[in-house]
């Protein structure tokens, strides 16, 4: 048996290893629920309320987004976004938030949107392109 | 029903699509033939021939991708909008500089360009390559005929499933889309372009992407020279030009990764330059590779160890390279990434590509594998190969660690495949995650790319050189320590691991020099070597200053209770008020005002740097800019400006602005749903209101008192935004305004017009924050201006030219008939004919009322003398007599004008901003960041 032979096993084995940690590191898209219950940082999916008090005043606080945010089960919750309103946000087809629960809020520091192509509707594309 | 389209230029369509064919039928050529030139490479004379029609038709393939290439630049310089590339991507206010930018920012464009270098490659190697040109032209051309393949828009019917290969770039807009636009024979009159993406129009666009697709496709040259030497089984002489070949490009793509961070961090808001998005990674992964790959092939070279690993790592490093392009290209990462492509259709067709290239070589690597020469003498643990190997495969850990965290939606897929219900996993935090290994892995790269230049090829007898090893080892290690210590005296390392990084730097550097300074004389080559893995020193430092040193200025003004400081940390925006200086850390920030040029909207901060005593140290203007979608419609980006010192740089960015202030459509729904009250003033008249408003989350509220006053007001309009043009009608007035109630009495002067310009309205309003009311001149004041014929009671009167008239206290001459006058109060239109009577006052003024005919039909234009109240039509003329009927009427003009002044409470400020301010440390270990 060469060294290296058992050099590379060994390497197999460290990155097995790492590999089983990056498995932990790694968790299914939460739903406020399973964050409740955790309290625990978690990545959540769902869309944006649009009917419910959506709170953004720079004036008052800068880092102070308030929605309502309807998860993957159905479930509607405030969130508490601690940065700015991002852009488009009203578009946004789903929204991916990283943060935590409490209490009944979920505070979020992370914001990840997906906004629906710019040209999904062609007559709306064909519109843009006529208007001068 | 087929229309005859007018104005359209089909020439490069059709010359473009050849020319598309025929790249894909010489490359499947020219593929063909150096295969047979390889295989029959024992007869000299049909192996000649064959290389002779392989290199024709490869020529003939290039000339056909330049020629595609080329007629998609001339529809775009033209600006042929029928061409849905040039729709997509051109628009009539792009600059010319950035019609590359233009070109490669679609998929097409950048396969195009990514093809556009392997052609560039493949005539290199035809030169150069010699007897290695058969096989490694065969390998490339194979990929020319996949690329190219994603180009051809051809579409099958395979029984009941439509099969679309590929997506072209020279198709019409109404080939690719159904509107009801299209129904119309001159519709090319009616496009316009889409234009570039605002945050691609910077000189980064321009240079970034060549250079990153250089390094991609340079990437198939190793790759092909593998297949060859797996191939031909000659497993030794391919090594050769291969190194040269990977060192190229590993160089060039090194340089277009650190262009792309360079770009994240200067001109993006990323706040940093690395952020482990995957499209950043799925560029880093196959340069990894591509290392660990020379490292074996040096070894391998120098030794005749590892020839297995090298083929292995340079045939891995261009699937790689292909596994990147799917990734990117195939919508998978949608989620995840914040740069990724959107689905073209190509998923399908890129999964074969991948397939394909990762079976080949798999096959290739299990067919020769026992033909592979391995030495039978085995490396010693003391040896330079032994320890480099080690190093490869660190490199190689750090390949698969990074790909298999990004390719979590790829495992989502199939596990979403198998079972829909699947949720989809994903990496909580996938920086601190990255972060968390990485690091480990460059500190122990960067200290065996020390050591390893202190062991020698093949050892035999480390005893006798152990005592020179370990001095010098010894005394680097006393070297980096120092130096350790001293940059930690100047920054903060936040964890042991960052201490580690910094030595582990040091001692790379301070190895490497010392190897140069020892070997240069006998060997200048080691020379390359030394300068990138001192570059890799610095890298490691430079790493750990910024990723763990940035410190944000603008700490958040308020608290929220219940975060944890990570939390708190991430609450990094303030808002500034205009002319209102905010102390910040150690500064003082003024916001003092904005310029907007075209749709670039620039801010001026003036930073003011303070010592303990408040005293201020330096002062320096940033400014930072936000670019505004075409129509104002919102924000399209927002650029960070930057200060630079040689050993920190304070970046700010713009995190946000008032909303009116961000969309033309926001500021007409808020300007709609204020409450406005029209107050009637005269000059020197006040009037007073109040306003109750409810206090947030208390359950009270504060009562107002406004009192507004007009102080003047003028019919010739001054205000400092507006400039007069000819014909404006309009009024400004001057207002002040008081409130008192609530915590403190305000009290303010300010200017309002209103502009009546081609009979649209232009308000001037005010908007006095101090106490949120807004204040305009009501459009009702037209009303007063203009006065309507049913209020004025009119006199008829017949009159010859040179007689007079009185009318009420006036007396008016009428002068003479003027034919076809130009008075400013008529614009005539063709084939009218119009004549006007002069009617002039003892004191000099005139008016001239018109009679018109305008299609067999009579009318009239009235005209007037405001300031003694006389207005007059021309009613008609009577040819024979050369008398004509006026009719006059006069009101008093003494009436004076009262101003609706519109007020309204509770409006909203407009004049602050929003923004971040951090301090990044050592930027200048990335020496190639240019400052702006």
């Amino acid at each position: 048996m060469k060294k290296s032979y058992l050099l590379a096993i060994l390497l197999v084995i460290v990155a097995v290893v790492l590999f089983w940690q990056t498995g932990n590191a790694t968790s299914e898209y939460a739903d406020f629920a399973r964050a409740a219950e955790t309290g625990n940082r978690v990545q959540l999916v769902g869309t944006y309320v649009k009917d419910k008090p959506t709170v953004y005043d720079p004036l008052t606080d800068p880092n102070y987004f308030s929605f309502y945010l309807e998860d993957l089960a159905g479930a509607e919750r405030e969130v508490v976004l601690l940065m700015g309103k991002p852009q488009d946000f009203e578009m946004s087809e789903s929204i991916v938030l990283t943060g935590r629960m409490q209490n009944e809020r979920f505070i979020a520091s992370d914001i990840q949107l997906k906004c629906p192509s710019k040209y999904k509707d062609e007559e709306a594309m064909i519109k843009n392109l006529t208007e001068s | 029903m087929d229309i005859q389209y007018l104005n359209e230029h089909l020439g490069p369509r059709y010359i473009g699509h050849f020319a598309v064919v025929l790249a894909f039928f010489a490359a499947i050529l020219s593929t063909g033939s150096y295969f047979m030139a390889t295989q029959t490479r024992g007869e000299v004379l049909r192996s000649r021939n064959w290389q002779r029609l392989g290199q024709l038709s490869f020529l003939a393939h290039g000339a056909a991708v330049f020629t595609v290439i080329g007629c998609i630049f001339y529809a775009m310089l033209n600006q042929y909008y029928e061409y849905q590339y040039v729709t997509a991507h051109v628009d009539g206010e792009l600059q010319q500089r950035y019609i590359f930018s233009a070109f490669w920012e679609g998929q097409e464009g950048s396969f195009l360009l990514w093809m556009f270098w392997h052609v560039m490659l493949g005539y290199v190697l035809m030169v150069v390559a010699r007897s290695w040109e058969k096989p490694v032209m065969a390998v490339l051309c194979s990929v020319q005929v996949v690329i190219v393949s994603m180009l051809l828009g051809v579409h099958f019917g395979f029984g009941d499933a439509l099969i679309k290969l590929g997506s072209n770039p020279m198709l019409l807009l109404r080939e690719t889309v159904n509107a009801p636009i299209f129904q119309q024979a001159d519709y090319v009159e009616l496009l316009r372009g889409n234009g570039l993406n605002p945050s691609l129009q910077n000189y980064w666009m321009t240079i970034h992407p060549p250079t990153l697709f250089l390094g991609f496709a340079s990437t198939v040259v190793p790759f092909a020279y593998a297949v060859a030497g797996l191939w031909t089984g000659r497993h030794r002489e391919w090594l050769d030009p291969a190194l040269r070949w990977s060192l190229f490009s590993a160089g060039i793509l090194g340089i277009g990764i650190l262009m792309g961070a360079a770009w994240a961090y200067e001109a993006l808001n990323f706040g940093g330059y690395w952020a482990w998005d995957p499209v950043e990674n799925t560029s880093l992964v196959p340069w990894l590779m591509l290392v660990a790959g020379i490292h074996t092939n040096l070894i391998s070279r120098a030794t005749g160890q590892g020839i297995r690993a090298t083929y292995l790592f340079y045939l891995f490093t261009f699937v790689l390279i292909v596994y990147s392009t799917f990734l990117t290209r195939s919508g998978v990462l949608g989620d995840t990434s914040v740069h990724a492509f959107t689905e073209m259709g190509l998923e399908t067709q890129l999964l074969f590509f991948l397939a394909f290239y990762f079976f080949l070589s798999l096959g290739l690597m299990i067919w020769r594998w026992g033909s592979i020469p391995v030495p039978e003498r085995e490396e010693a643990t003391t040896s330079r190969e032994f320890w480099m190997f080690i190093g490869s495969l660190t490199l190689f850990m750090s390949v698969v660690l990074i790909l298999g965290a990004t390719s979590l939606p790829v495992y989502n897929e199939i596990r979403e495949w198998i079972n829909p219900a699947f949720d989809g996993l994903t990496l909580t935090e996938p920086e601190a995650h990255h972060n968390r290994f990485q690091i480990w892995i460059g500190i122990f790269i960067g200290l065996m790319s020390g050591v390893a230049q202190y062991l020698r090829w093949r050892e035999r007898n480390f005893g006798n050189y152990f005592g020179k090893f370990a001095l010098r080892t010894g005394i680097a290690i006393a070297g980096a320590g120092l130096l350790t210590a001293l940059t930690l005296l100047w920054i903060q390392a936040p964890s042991i691991a960052y201490k580690l990084l910094v030595f582990a730097g040091w001692f790379a550097i301070w190895t490497n020099l010392d190897y140069l300074l020892f070997f240069v004389r006998k060997d200048t080559r080691v020379a390359g070597s030394v300068i990138s893995h001192v570059g890799f020193g610095f890298m490691l430092i430079g790493i750990m200053a910024s990723a763990g040193n940035k410190r944000i200025i603008s700490q958040n003004q308020f608290l929220m209770e219940g975060l944890t400081e990570d939390e708190q940390l991430a609450r990094s925006t303030v808002r500034l008020y205009q002319n209102v200086p905010l102390g910040m850390e150690d500064y003082v920030v003024n916001f003092t005002g904005d310029t907007i040029e075209g749709l670039n909207r620039r801010y001026f901060m003036d930073y003011k740097r303070v010592d303990k005593s408040g005293r201020p140290v330096e002062e320096f203007q940033l400014a930072p800019n936000v670019l505004y979608d075409k129509g104002f419609e919102k924000i399209a980006i927002t650029n960070p400006s930057t200060k630079h010192y040689w050993n920190k740089d304070i970046f700010t960015v713009i995190m946000g602005l008032p909303p009116e202030e961000q969309s033309v459509k926001i500021r007409q729904e808020t300007e709609d749903s204020l409450q406005y009250r029209v107050l009637p003033l005269n000059v020197g008249e006040r009037a007073t209101f109040r306003d109750t408003v409810p206090v947030p989350q208390r359950n009270s509220s504060v009562i107002y008192t406004y009192g507004i006053e007009l102080t003047d007001f003028s019919r010739l309009p001054a205000h400092p935004e507006y400039t007069p043009e000819p014909g404006d009608i309009g009024l400004s007035a001057a207002v002040h305004a008081e409130r008192t109630g609530g915590i403190g009495a305000h009290d303010t002067t300010a200017t309002v017009a209103l502009i009546l310009r081609d009979g649209l309205l232009y308000h001037y309003p005010a908007q006095l924050n101090d106490m949120s009311l807004r204040v305009k001149i009501d459009e009702s004041v037209f009303e007063q201006l203009l006065v309507r014929d049913s209020d004025l009671n009119y006199q008829e009167y017949t009159v010859e030219p040179g007689s007079t008239v009185t009318v009420g206290d006036q007396t008016l001459t009428f002068e003479r008939f003027v034919s076809q006058p130009q008075v400013e109060h008529f614009q005539p239109q063709d084939e009218d004919i119009w004549v006007s009577a002069l009617l002039t006052t003892p004191d000099g003024q005139s008016m001239q009322p018109v009679f018109l005919i305008r299609g067999k039909q009579p009318s009239g234009v009235r005209d007037e003398i405001t300031s003694l109240g006389l207005y007059a039509h021309l009613v008609s003329i009577n040819p024979n007599t050369n008398e004509a009927t006026l009719r006059i009427a006069q009101r008093d003009p003494g009436t004076r004008l009262s101003i609706p002044l519109a007020v309204a409470p509770r409006s909203y400020r407009t004049d602050y901003i929003t923004l971040q301010a951090i301090e990044f440390p050592a930027s200048t270990c990335f020496g190639l960041v240019p400052s702006r």
